[in-house]
């Protein structure tokens, strides 16, 4: 197959080159999903296109119906070999982007076209699922544009129009539409999900109520913004920032979980907690992280309030919510980073914490034993023993590891503990929990987000997915709860410095940092501004924000009906406006035939009748007949508004001071006329 | 011509016609009473009393496809997807607007249509005006064609274009222009905006010639006359006329004899004998038998035929005589009187 010679966007016939421009817009829609979609998927979209895009040039005709839906049903078929299912974020993308592909296949009708430029926003809205970010929204822009110009071209059904002149008749509409969408963005509730907590949104979240080994794992890969906290005084060293997420306290051998709850004492503190020091107040904006908690820096002196959730602080200082949290929330709170939680004295309560499933890491419980054995140990306290235990893991040849393979069960602390050493935060802390326990030490594994970025952007601290973190709590008498953290022990430059993962530069930046590293720095700086700036006020903008607006406004206690009020009243403003536009433009006509009815109103005025269709010359012509010779200096503007109008270097618009002397030279006459 | 009496006739004649369904009835109803609220015009501004715009198919498809990013973006808490959702609806709210905006302002003229046969289709040639910016995609179409055959154009800024719509008129006689329609989905076919105008012009339709003509009656010849009128036509054929007895062989038009003999007529034989001048009477009486359309008819196709042919002719019609003779003026007076008799 041999492609004809491109002879040019311009030379193209018309329908060719909408075609292909369309063709082209729905490849850059698409173009992004590739890194999320099966391979087949991919190839068989690309293969469509290039296929369409070779009819387009050769003029050749259309494919019928059964084979379209022949490949349909390929695609439909390979979906479900891919995933197991239609339904979902991921099956449901890749029908759409095979659906599109065929859909260019089959336009015929202008029902065909508009189909494939509704399927093309929609696909444009799946990209949102991803990533939200700048360059996303950036290169979507771009698709919204270009769909709305082919739209347009669709629209102009004879000529030539050049993709520039369809091109910005597209954009002044999205342009003069902008305003309607800032107030409908400003102003539009945001009310929570309509029905099921849908599963696959965007940003999977690192933490969760259940640990597994390996799970924390992907978490680490992901680079994405958990959270912002924004301190009002000093920040905290990164090394003493930790986020409590869900506390695990029951293990089955397999799986960590939470204990069931217990219910706050009313008549103190949850978790008796006894702050030290001052304390921090801050301000953190929360990613949706579709958990039922929020991961507040410890230890935060109760629950905060949120717009539109309730919030609890569990006994194991754990802050819930009444639902998970969908939407990005923003609150302030307060943390002490110096603090002691838990019962002082021994309850019953504890015992939960030192249970182990029966017949698991035999050879663990036997380490422990024999630990325990040892005359140093064998009535050693809590905080001597877990000291004991991480000065194992920094002698005894354990390594920090992110991909450490995996480790079946049932005996995985076992392999762990003493014949792999090798793992990440969550296997030193799973083991460090089994081992204080084998040593009938209360001990729990408490989960959450551990450092922030080394610098803050515009004065946030960013915490990312990948410093989703799993630590140990364990229970020492007359103290309460003590916090270890194994992970340090074995890699200290983990808790210390935070980030770590450090992507490879690119080529270019790579090459921009040897030849100017403060450039690259300030370069480096400038984009996270923005980024944080977008992130702050676009895709953090949620219900607290709303409110804050109508606060801004003047009410009191605003509530949802506030604003859906103020955006009918303002989106009724607007309607009106455009009414008014329209009615005003219907009395406006043609300037040279305003002219002119000024003229003859001035004639008629002084009169001499005019009628509508006398051209200037004839009226200089009577008027030289009605007022004699006065009506020479007239004569002669009416002539000179004739060779405005009509001459050789006709002027697109006619001159205001010609139709002021005009009527002051009629209105002279007028009086002369009288005589 | 006065335009208002024929534009009641033909409101009247349409109002007799039998009605299929009351759905029909109402719809014929409120065109009927939308055309009357607007006079006839042959040149019509297009404001905002007579532009009417409505969503179409595609713009309730558009709705659609909002709702569901709309609800996809409440379920995934996408503040990008609400800026998209809304970008989207700005851009629709904005589209009414130009839509609506590109009919208004503009003037439709129809220039005066020349006439034609009963069944030939009428060319009416409209002219838009912009008094200031370029609008694009203005369809015009007959109202009551149904959009079957819409004729799309550009108007330059402050600028003209010409535009032709055509429609059959199925009668003879005097017709006042079909209500035509102007409308436009521009920019993005979301809404489409109309307007519908009566031109107050009239189009005179003339009866329908039979085909294939009778011969023409027996001519007169009239020795001598109109010779000098014809000086310059010398030795070309200049027409045909019934074989007479002693005429050579060679002066027998025979593809036409043949066609004429197929009609039960006689030997055709060409006409150069300019001494000679023929008159002929395009007698009603010599139509027996027929009715007043078919005989109308015949009489239209003599009339092109004696015309092509050179010949001076009367038409005699009951109650009406046309004298005779001949040329452009006096084919088209024939063939007026013709289109109005009765």
């Amino acid at each position: 197959m041999t492609l004809p010679r491109w002879p040019g966007w311009r030379h193209l016939p018309r329908d060719t080159r909408d075609t292909l421009f369309l063709l082209a817009i729905i490849a850059w829609t698409v173009a992004p999903h590739i890194g999320h979609l099966p391979l087949w998927c991919s190839l068989l979209t690309a293969a469509v296109l290039a296929w369409r895009a070779t009819l387009a040039l050769k003029h050749g005709a259309l494919p019928g119906r059964w084979v379209l839906v022949a490949v349909l049903a390929l695609a439909a078929g390979l979906t479900l070999w891919s995933f197991h299912t239609l339904f979902g974020k991921e099956p449901g993308v890749t029908l759409a982007v095979s659906l599109m592909a065929l859909k260019t296949l089959e336009l015929r009708a202008r029902r065909d076209a508009f189909v494939v430029f509704f399927l093309g926003f929609f696909l444009v809205l799946t990209h949102f699922l991803y990533s939200q970010s700048l360059g996303v929204a950036a290169a979507m822009l771009v698709s919204v544009w270009g769909l709305l110009t082919a739209l347009v071209l669709a629209h102009m059904p004879v000529g030539q129009p050049t993709l520039r002149e369809a091109g910005s008749l597209a954009a002044r509409t999205a342009l003069l539409g902008a305003p309607i969408m800032v107030l409908m963005f400003l102003l539009f509730p945001r009310i929570g999900p309509l029905w099921g907590v849908p599963q696959d949104g965007p940003a999977s979240t690192g933490l969760s109520n259940r640990m597994r080994m390996g799970s924390v794992a992907e978490v680490a890969l992901d680079d994405s913004i958990a959270l912002r906290v924004k301190f009002d005084g000093s920040a905290p060293p990164a090394h003493s920032m930790y986020f409590r997420g869900p506390v695990l306290g029951r293990y089955d051998g397999n799986e960590w979980r939470p204990l069931a709850p217990s219910i706050p004492s009313p008549r103190r503190a949850p978790g008796n907690l006894r702050p030290q020091g001052v304390a921090l107040p801050y301000e953190m904006t929360l990613e949706p992280l579709r958990l039922a908690m929020l991961p507040l820096l410890e230890a935060s002196n109760g629950a905060p309030a949120v717009e539109g959730l309730q919030v609890f602080m569990q006994d194991d200082l754990q802050v819930v919510t009444d639902r998970p949290v969908l939407e990005r929330v923003r609150f302030r709170a307060e943390a002490y980073t110096r603090f002691e939680h838990g019962p002082q004295l021994a309850t019953p309560a504890l015992r939960d914490y030192v249970e182990l499933p029966a017949n698991f890491n035999p050879r663990t419980l036997a380490w422990a034993a024999d630990l325990r054995r040892q005359p140093r140990y064998a009535n050693a306290d809590a905080d001597s023993l877990a000291a004991a235990l991480l000065q194992h893991i920094r002698r005894a040849g354990f390594s920090y590891t992110l991909a450490p393979g995996e480790y079946p069960g049932p005996d995985s602390i076992d392999q762990f503990w003493l014949d792999r050493k090798a793992g990440f935060c969550e296997h030193f802390a799973a083991a460090f929990v089994v081992v204080m326990r084998a040593l009938d030490v209360p001990a729990r594994v408490v989960t959450g987000y551990q450092g922030a970025d080394p610098l803050p952007v515009d004065g946030y601290y960013i915490v990312r997915q990948s410093s989703a973190h799993a630590w140990a709590e364990y229970w020492q008498e007359g103290v309460g709860w003590q916090r270890a953290d194994p992970t340090s022990a074995v890699a200290p430059e983990r808790i210390e410095r935070s980030r770590n993962l450090v992507p490879a530069a690119g080529l270019v930046a790579g090459a921009l940092g040897s030849l100017n590293p403060e450039l690259l720095a300030r370069l480096r700086t400038a984009w996270e501004t923005v980024n944080n700036r977008w992130n702050q006020w676009v895709l953090g903008y949620s219900r607290g924000q709303q409110f804050d607006l109508l606060r801004n406004l003047g009410l009191d206690a605003p509530r949802w009906e506030d604003l859906a009020m103020l955006l009918v009243a303002a989106l009724s403003t607007l309607a009106s406006l455009g009414a008014i536009w329209a009615w005003w433009d219907r009395h406006r006509v043609d300037p040279w035939t305003r002219q002119m009815d000024k003229v003859r109103n001035a004639l008629r005025r002084a009169g001499l009748p005019c009628a509508a269709h006398e051209p200037p010359r004839a009226l200089a012509r009577r008027a030289r007949e009605h007022f004699g010779d006065a009506a020479g200096a007239l004569e002669q503007l009416l002539l000179e508004l004739e060779r405005q109008r009509y001459g050789q270097a006709a002027r697109a618009r006619p001159v205001d001071a010609l139709t002021r002397q005009l009527t002051t030279q009629t209105r002279l006459l007028a009086p002369a006329a009288a005589r | 011509m006065d335009a208002e009496p024929l534009a009641r006739h033909a409101a009247a004649s349409t109002a007799g016609t039998p009605i299929a369904s009351p759905a029909k009835w109402v719809r014929m109803r409120f065109r009927a009473w939308a055309q009357q609220r607007q006079g006839a015009t042959d040149t019509q501004l297009l404001t905002q009393r007579n532009v009417y715009i409505l969503p179409t198919r595609a713009g309730f498809m558009f709705a659609l496809t909002l709702l569901v990013l709309l609800v996809a973006s409440l379920n995934y808490q996408l503040n990008l997807g609400y800026v998209l959702t809304f970008l989207l609806a700005g851009s629709g709210a904005v589209s009414l607007h130009i839509t609506h905006a590109t009919l208004r302002g503009l003037t439709l003229h129809v220039r005066p249509v020349a006439p034609v046969f009963a069944g030939d289709s009428a060319m009416l040639d409209c002219v838009l005006t912009s008094p200031d910016r370029a609008r694009f995609g203005i369809g015009l179409s007959v109202l009551a064609d149904g959009g079957r055959k819409v004729s799309w154009s550009n108007v330059p800024a402050r600028g003209q274009e010409n535009t032709q719509v055509s429609f059959v008129p199925a009668r003879r006689g005097v017709h006042a222009l079909p209500a035509l329609k102007a409308e436009t989905r521009f920019p993005l076919g979301l809404f489409r905006a109309w307007t519908v105008w009566r031109p107050a012009s009239t189009l005179l339709v003339y009866p329908k010639p039979e085909y294939p003509a009778p011969p023409l009656p027996a001519s007169r010849p009239i020795p001598g006359g109109g010779a000098a009128k014809r000086q310059g036509h010398q030795g070309e054929t200049e027409g045909v006329r019934a074989y007479r007895r002693g005429d050579p062989l060679k002066l027998v038009v025979w593809k036409k004899a043949a066609k004429a003999m197929e009609c039960g007529g006689e030997l055709v034989s060409r006409d150069t004998s300019m001494a000679v001048h023929l008159q002929m009477q395009l007698d009603w009486a010599l139509c027996a038998g027929m009715d007043h359309e078919q005989r109308l008819s015949r009489l239209a196709a003599w009339v092109l035929a004696a015309h092509r042919a050179g010949v001076d002719f009367a038409v005699l019609l009951p109650g009406q005589a046309l004298p005779i003779s001949s040329g452009e003026a006096h084919r088209r007076h024939c063939l007026q009187a013709l289109a109005l008799w009765k």
